[in-house]
């Protein structure tokens, strides 16, 4: 029966911050969701995931009080036992070895009010800058990148300019599997007349949309704009007032692009010099063009210049600053954006005020009325390693799941084993937690109150519409009550709001909102303040916080790891728009499960004729760095030479084969390409999974036919 | 009201047969009783916990309700039906579908044509036709391998009885593959008699390219009869999974007459063509 | 058909709350509990969701077993009414009693069901139930009362013995004979604002006609999302996957809506799949709504014309950028 009542809140799964109803039935369960109709971004529409949420929270498999760790296993336990555990743990190794070697990693799924919270327990309570959550999986490039350039790391536009853009860029992003209604509003474009441009290696389904695709080769984005910039100037097709009064470089740019035509470079690009110089047409003389890109820009080595490589092309035409323009990161979890806001970065306060400016650091200090560490913070990459070192003791994670998401997972794995103490607050036991010495039950989205922000910095409210399974409780408020365990009252909030309001207090962009103000509007977009008391939803319409935007050169970078005669394929991850992220929510749902029962692989035509491989045929598949087992679906939306692994799935988790090569600003490994190599399985051998493949004594390699 | 909950059923006795496939004899608790069913017929077994299959009688359930099917190991339900004891208390509920029809009582021909597991389904009717013992018979068995066939007691029983040829698709020292629509002018040669009803059970594309051949040689389309399969939920015609056209294949079918068939199949999509032979 | 008048539309639910649970829309335009002594306005139009899940439920409970015996865990709702259901809506009830007569989960939750129509007087968005025969007015044999606005009151139709069974003990006054004739005008009225329907009637001849190519299925195909909006919000789409469960010593089998238009739906163990191309599957959704084949079984098309696929699908695949597709097809 449908709901006794229906709550408004926000979609839990992507950045795309979609507005819902829960339907509460009377045992308190939620027993199917309804879209918005009147929401500004999701306008009535969900995706996959979103329509499966009621699954997603199901109570089944929730972990419903405080674990222990035991000798073979845990056991449940109170609260004040497990806290007791924990603040001895920590109490422990600050002795010891200090504040550096304790840390927290947050989690953009959780609320801004948890990652506030988050933040200040790790900075206030335990006097630590090692703070982090993963962004740094998606998007760490693009906050390094653009805030060289334009001086903020967020997209700079809205969800809406995709109604009013004239030429949409899609780049290396799959939006209708991974942000799909936002892929939605690309397609609403395309139909009603607006120019698709799609750049990936992939035939994704905007490219089968597309009235250009630019099929190019994994790692080719500088060179591509490089080539574009030599066409747009060689045209004068470059907007040279907007270069003149806002930007700084452009002549440096222009010289640096000089010998890099599309003809030169169509070649290493992969695609034919008139598919560039159509694109280079088609944008530079757009009144109005917008840039949407993804992971296949930032998981790279040359990550962060591919970030400012885009920002040269959309400076240079002046397509930024006004309705329908912008350089637009789409992030992949629902509160990524909310997360960085927070100040869940190792080198920044809320709003992105920097750790290391005593200024500041006193100004928050006051603010807090608590001293505050000066250390350099540790990134998670950073705690990881200082744990395998020895030199870090002690962490607390929520909402993620690096076991499985991380690139390095066995690198992740001995860190933790080295950790003297692993606090994991969780929905339900996931890989990661499986390792914890205390696993703390975490109250779900939909008990909880607070806000998410989503990717385009809409700060949206979510409202509480079942109680707390069991004894589970939100981050914000157990954290606190590890900080009161530690003697100290700085988390101690009476509800969320409370939160809210001392974050605001602090956080320039966010300083014109509250909960009222959110509730009136669908949320506000920051900037939020004085200035502009109705939030923005274009960003740099007058100026750039860095005041004149700046152009830099930058200049291909070879990805890592070719492929060569033993690792002859190339392999890149991808989304299914089923899935997100780990998976540990969506794949709770029967219905987006059977859509892809077991971890797979695509492979062309072409690469499966060769290797005899029929649709489903089972695989084995090693890269340099490990071996998985899987089954191969045969599709012409990958090129020759390139195949692709969704990151789903913890049976066969692509991050086991995916090269540690990172980008050495902002540490992004490159994760969108590597050398593999894949050898059939014999006829009626199923795959393995990773866990009993780890768990078999023979090694792998005896098992192939090289 | 047809309810979705089965009857209480015990597993009661089991043994393998070819590669992935084992025999299963099941019989229904509680004195509770189905009506009689038909061969071609089926049942919704539940293996409780694990999920809920459609399976064929290889033989129909006696007056005990005791009956026997022939399950090949694939996914989840499967997989935990072999992992089971007899004792083990399932569900079951059934019969379902239309049935192969009746032989008439004249001499006709029979041809019967089964890929892989397909056979199953065609057991029953080929024992109701050699027991009435009207004309003659003919079975043609695909396999992918001399290993994957099965059924091995009943081909034995029914070696002096009926023309029986085997195709084995991939064997030592063929180097073509060969399925029964290959070997079927050859066996039509052999056996020396033009079917005058056909009842086959196998992969859709292998059956599909069968009748179109059968039809070709001018065998008339009305006396053709397959069974297909397709993915069940409920056996009652409202889960909507076994859908073809404006007909659910647990209702309507599994068996369908050819001419029918060619007309559910008719739809301006259709799909990539499978493998003629893969189980 | 006996007519009253009804100064106060919430006389109406105090009444049937004595007896009965009352379920209206609330602001959110959800279906929602009422409260029936203080009972929210009433509002004409399209609901988010339809009443489609207070029969055919978006998860239910088959059975239980213990380890020996199975249990069917049958619903048993307390009495209830849905006040305000829309024409189209109660069209697709109608369609959907048809379809669910045999399934016992269905009928016991049914059998406990008041259904109080409320017609519209101007179009909804999207909406277009002239084309389809389930609207404005309210269809015979759909409902057991029938609201229509007129004036500062209601009409107040009985359209069924338990309708009429439900009024005893209130004390209503008979409708006078304008008050007919303006519900007639109204509902006239209505018809007329409708927007043109042509693409639709041309769609569904297409695709009966068979004309529509597959490349333009195919198209459609890269389009649908597999989101399974349009079958969650279809008031007739009615098919359901089941799970089995277990927790403590008790199994139980549940089954929940289900989607055609997933990859998954047709795919067999051997990974076999009938419908495995995207546009096929999108066909089979408007075949389901449109064809003359149904239409034999079902006495009308599966479509009631409530729009509600046009407003949720992400791929701009609903009704009608369907039907211009296929209706301009070459
Ligand atoms: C009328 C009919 C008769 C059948 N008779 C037999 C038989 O006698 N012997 C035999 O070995 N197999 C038979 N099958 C096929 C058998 O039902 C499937 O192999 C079985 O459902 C696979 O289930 P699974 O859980 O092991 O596989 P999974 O891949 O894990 O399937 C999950 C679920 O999907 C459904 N499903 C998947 N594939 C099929 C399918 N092909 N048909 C129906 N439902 C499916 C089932 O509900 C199953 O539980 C028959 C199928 C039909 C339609
Ligand atoms: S097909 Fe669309 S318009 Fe027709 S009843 Fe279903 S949801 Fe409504
Ligand atoms: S609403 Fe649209 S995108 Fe979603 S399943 Fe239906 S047709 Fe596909
Ligand atoms: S199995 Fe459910 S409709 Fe046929």
């Amino acid at each position: 029966m449908p709901g006794k009542q229906a709550v408004q809140t926000i979609c839990p799964f992507c950045g795309v911050g979609c507005g819902m109803h829960l339907l509460v039935d009377d045992q308190n369960r939620v027993a199917a969701v309804s879209p918005q109709g009147d929401h500004p971004i999701s306008r009535g529409k969900l995706c996959a995931k979103g329509w499966s949420t009621p699954f997603a929270i199901e109570p089944g498999d929730r972990i419903r009080q405080p674990l222990i760790r035991t000798d073979d296993g845990f056991r449940p336990a109170s609260w004040d036992e497990a806290l007791e555990v924990i603040r001895y743990g920590l109490l422990d190794i600050l002795s010891q070895l200090g504040p550096t070697a304790v840390g927290v990693i947050s989690s953009a799924r959780a609320s801004n009010e948890d990652n506030y919270a988050a933040q200040k327990f790790a900075r206030a309570v335990l006097g630590t800058n090692n703070i982090d959550h993963c962004a740094r999986i998606c998007h760490s490039p693009t906050v390094a990148g653009l805030k060289q350039t334009l001086g903020s790391g967020a997209m700079t536009n809205s969800a809406a300019d995709i109604d009013s853009a004239e030429v949409l860029v899609v780049w290396g992003a799959d939006a209708t599997e991974n942000h799909a209604i936002l892929g939605g509003h690309i397609i609403e474009a395309k139909l009603r007349g607006a120019t698709l441009i799609v750049v990936d290696p992939r035939r994704t389904r905007l490219a089968k949309l597309a009235d250009l695709h630019l099929q190019v080769k994994p790692g080719t984005n500088i060179l591509l704009v490089n080539a574009l910039l030599h066409e747009i100037f060689r045209h004068g097709w470059q907007n040279q007032d907007f270069l003149d009064s806002r930007c700084e470089g452009a002549d440096a740019l222009r010289k640096s692009v000089r010998d890099t035509s599309p003809t030169q470079l169509a070649d290493a690009i992969g695609v034919p010099a008139e598919q560039i110089e159509a694109m280079a047409r088609t944008y530079g003389q757009a009144n109005s063009a917008m840039i949407l890109y993804g992971m296949g820009i930032t998981q790279f080595v040359s990550g962060t210049f591919n970030v400012m490589a885009l920002s040269n092309l959309a400076l240079s035409c002046g397509q930024i600053g006004r309705p329908g323009t912008g350089i637009n990161p789409l992030r992949g979890q629902n509160n990524v954006q909310g997360a960085c806001d927070m100040g869940c970065l190792p080198n920044v306060y809320p709003g992105y005020q920097d750790v290391a400016d005593p200024a500041v650091r006193q100004h928050v200090s006051d603010y807090w009325q608590c001293p505050l560490p000066d250390h350099t913070g540790l990134t998670s990459m950073g705690m990881t390693q200082a744990a395998l070192r020895g030199e870090f003791k002690g962490l607390i994670l929520f909402g993620e799941d690096p076991v499985v998401t991380d690139p390095d997972q066995n690198e992740v794995l001995a860190s933790l084993k080295a950790l003297d103490l692993l606090v994991v607050a969780e929905l339900t036991m996931t890989e990661t937690a499986r390792h914890a010495h205390v696993v703390l039950p975490a109250a779900s989205f939909a008990e909880k109150n607070g806000t998410f922000t989503n990717c385009e910095r809409r700060v949206q409210r979510i409202h509480q519409a079942i109680p707390p399974v069991g004894e589970a409780l939100g981050d914000w408020q157990w954290l606190g009550a590890i900080a009161r365990q530690l003697g100290s009252s700085s988390l101690d909030w009476t509800n969320s709001q409370a939160v809210f309001d001392e974050m605001a207090g602090m956080t320039p962009s966010y300083s014109g909102m509250s909960y009222e103000k959110l509730a009136r509007q669908h949320g506000l977009q920051w900037p939020c303040d004085d200035a502009a008391p109705e939030g923005t939803p274009t960003l740099h319409q007058t100026e750039f916080p860095i005041g004149r935007a700046r152009l830099i050169p930058v200049h291909h970078v070879d990805i890592d790891e070719p492929a060569d005669a033993d690792y002859p394929l190339q392999l890149t991850t991808n989304r299914l728009h089923f899935h997100y992220g780990c998976g540990s929510m969506s794949r709770k749902s029967p219905l987006l499960e059977r859509e892809t029962p077991d971890g797979i692989l695509f492979i062309s035509p072409e690469d499966a004729r060769n290797l005899r491989l029929k649709n489903h045929s089972a695989i084995g598949i090693r890269s340099r760095r490990g071996y998985l087992e899987t089954r191969a679906i045969i599709t012409d939306d990958l090129p020759p030479g390139l195949v692709s692994m969704p990151y789903h799935f913890s049976e066969a988790p692509s991050n086991q084969l995916t090269n540690r090569a990172m980008d050495p600003v902002s540490k992004m490994p490159e994760l969108k390409v590597c050398a593999v190599r894949i050898t059939p399985l014999p006829e009626g051998q199923a795959p393995r999974t990773i866990q009993s493949i780890r768990a078999s004594a023979a090694p792998p390699s005896a098992r192939e036919n090289s | 009201m047809t309810s979705l909950t089965p009857m209480v059923a015990e597993l009661v006795d089991y043994y393998d047969d070819g590669e992935a496939a084992r025999h299963f004899q099941f019989r229904l608790l509680d004195q509770q009783q189905w009506p009689p069913p038909e061969p071609g017929q089926f049942f919704m077994l539940s293996v409780p916990g694990a999920g809920e299959i459609p399976l064929t009688f290889t033989q129909l359930p006696d007056q005990n309700q005791h009956w026997w099917a022939l399950v090949r190991r694939m996914g989840s339900v499967t997989s935990a039906l072999f992992r089971l004891e007899p004792g083990a208390i399932l569900g079951a509920r059934g019969p379902f579908g239309r049935g192969w029809p009746r032989p008439g009582s004249d001499q006709t021909p029979v041809l019967l044509i089964a890929g892989g597991c397909g056979l199953a389904p065609l057991v029953s009717q080929a024992e109701r036709l050699l027991e009435m013992n009207l004309g003659p018979v003919a079975l043609i068995y695909g396999a992918r391998s001399p290993e994957a066939r099965v059924l091995g007691r009943e081909r034995d029983r029914w070696q002096h009885k009926l023309a029986l040829f085997e195709v084995i698709e991939q064997s030592p020292g063929q180097t073509a593959r060969r399925t029964p629509l290959d070997a079927l002018p050859d066996v039509l040669a052999h056996w020396g008699h033009e079917p005058g009803a056909t009842f086959m059970c196998g992969p859709e594309a292998m059956m599909t390219a069968l009748s179109q051949r059968l039809i070709e040689r001018g065998i008339p389309p009305s006396s053709i009869w397959l069974s297909l399969e397709r993915r069940m939920h409920c056996a009652t015609g409202t889960c909507g999974h076994c859908y073809l056209s404006h007909r659910y294949v647990c209702q309507s079918g599994p068996t369908f007459g050819w001419p029918e068939l060619e007309l559910l199949m008719q739809q301006p999509v259709t799909t990539q063509t499978p493998p003629l032979l893969s189980c | 058909m006996i007519h009253y008048r009804l100064a106060e539309l919430a006389e109406l639910t105090r009444h049937l709350g004595r007896t009965r649970q009352v379920w209206q829309r609330s602001g959110a335009k959800e279906w929602c509990q009422a409260d029936a002594s203080n009972p929210p306005p009433l509002e004409a139009g399209r609901s988010v969701q339809s009443a489609k899940g207070f029969f055919f439920a978006e998860q239910e409970h088959i059975f239980e077993f213990d380890g020996r015996y199975f249990r069917e865990t049958l619903p048993k709702p307390a009495p209830f009414a849905l006040i305000g259901v829309s024409s189209c809506d109660l069209v697709a009830i109608a369609y959907q009693d048809q379809f669910f007569a045999s399934d016992p989960h269905y009928q016991a939750r049914r059998q406990q069901a008041l259904l109080v129509g409320l017609e519209c007087t101007v179009p909804c968005e999207h909406g277009f139930c002239p084309t389809v025969d389930a609207g404005p007015a309210a269809r015979p044999g759909t409902s057991d009362l029938v609201l229509h606005p007129v004036g500062n009151g209601w009409l107040l139709t009985v359209t069924s013995e338990q309708g009429r069974k439900s009024l005893q003990g209130l004390n209503l006054t008979t409708a006078p004979e304008a008050m007919k004739q303006q519900r007639q005008a109204q509902l006239a009225d209505c018809e007329r604002q409708f927007p043109d329907d042509q693409h639709i009637r041309d769609g569904v001849q297409a695709l009966n006609a068979g004309t529509v190519n597959a490349s333009t299925w195919q198209q459609m195909g890269v389009q649908c999302l597999s989101c399974s909006g349009c079958t969650s919000l279809c008031p007739t789409c009615s098919c359901y996957g089941v799970q089995d469960q277990s927790a403590d010593q008790t199994i139980t089998r549940r089954r929940f809506w289900d989607s055609c238009l997933y990859d998954g739906f047709q795919r067999e163990a051997s990974q076999h799949n009938p419908s495995d191309d995207a546009g096929a599957r999108v066909y089979r959704f408007w075949y389901h709504k449109f064809s003359d084949d149904f239409r034999k079984d079902f006495g009308r098309y599966g479509c009631v014309g409530c729009g509600r696929c046009e407003a949720t699908c992400p791929g701009v695949i609903g009704i009608h950028s369907v039907m211009k597709r296929i209706s301009q097809h070459d």
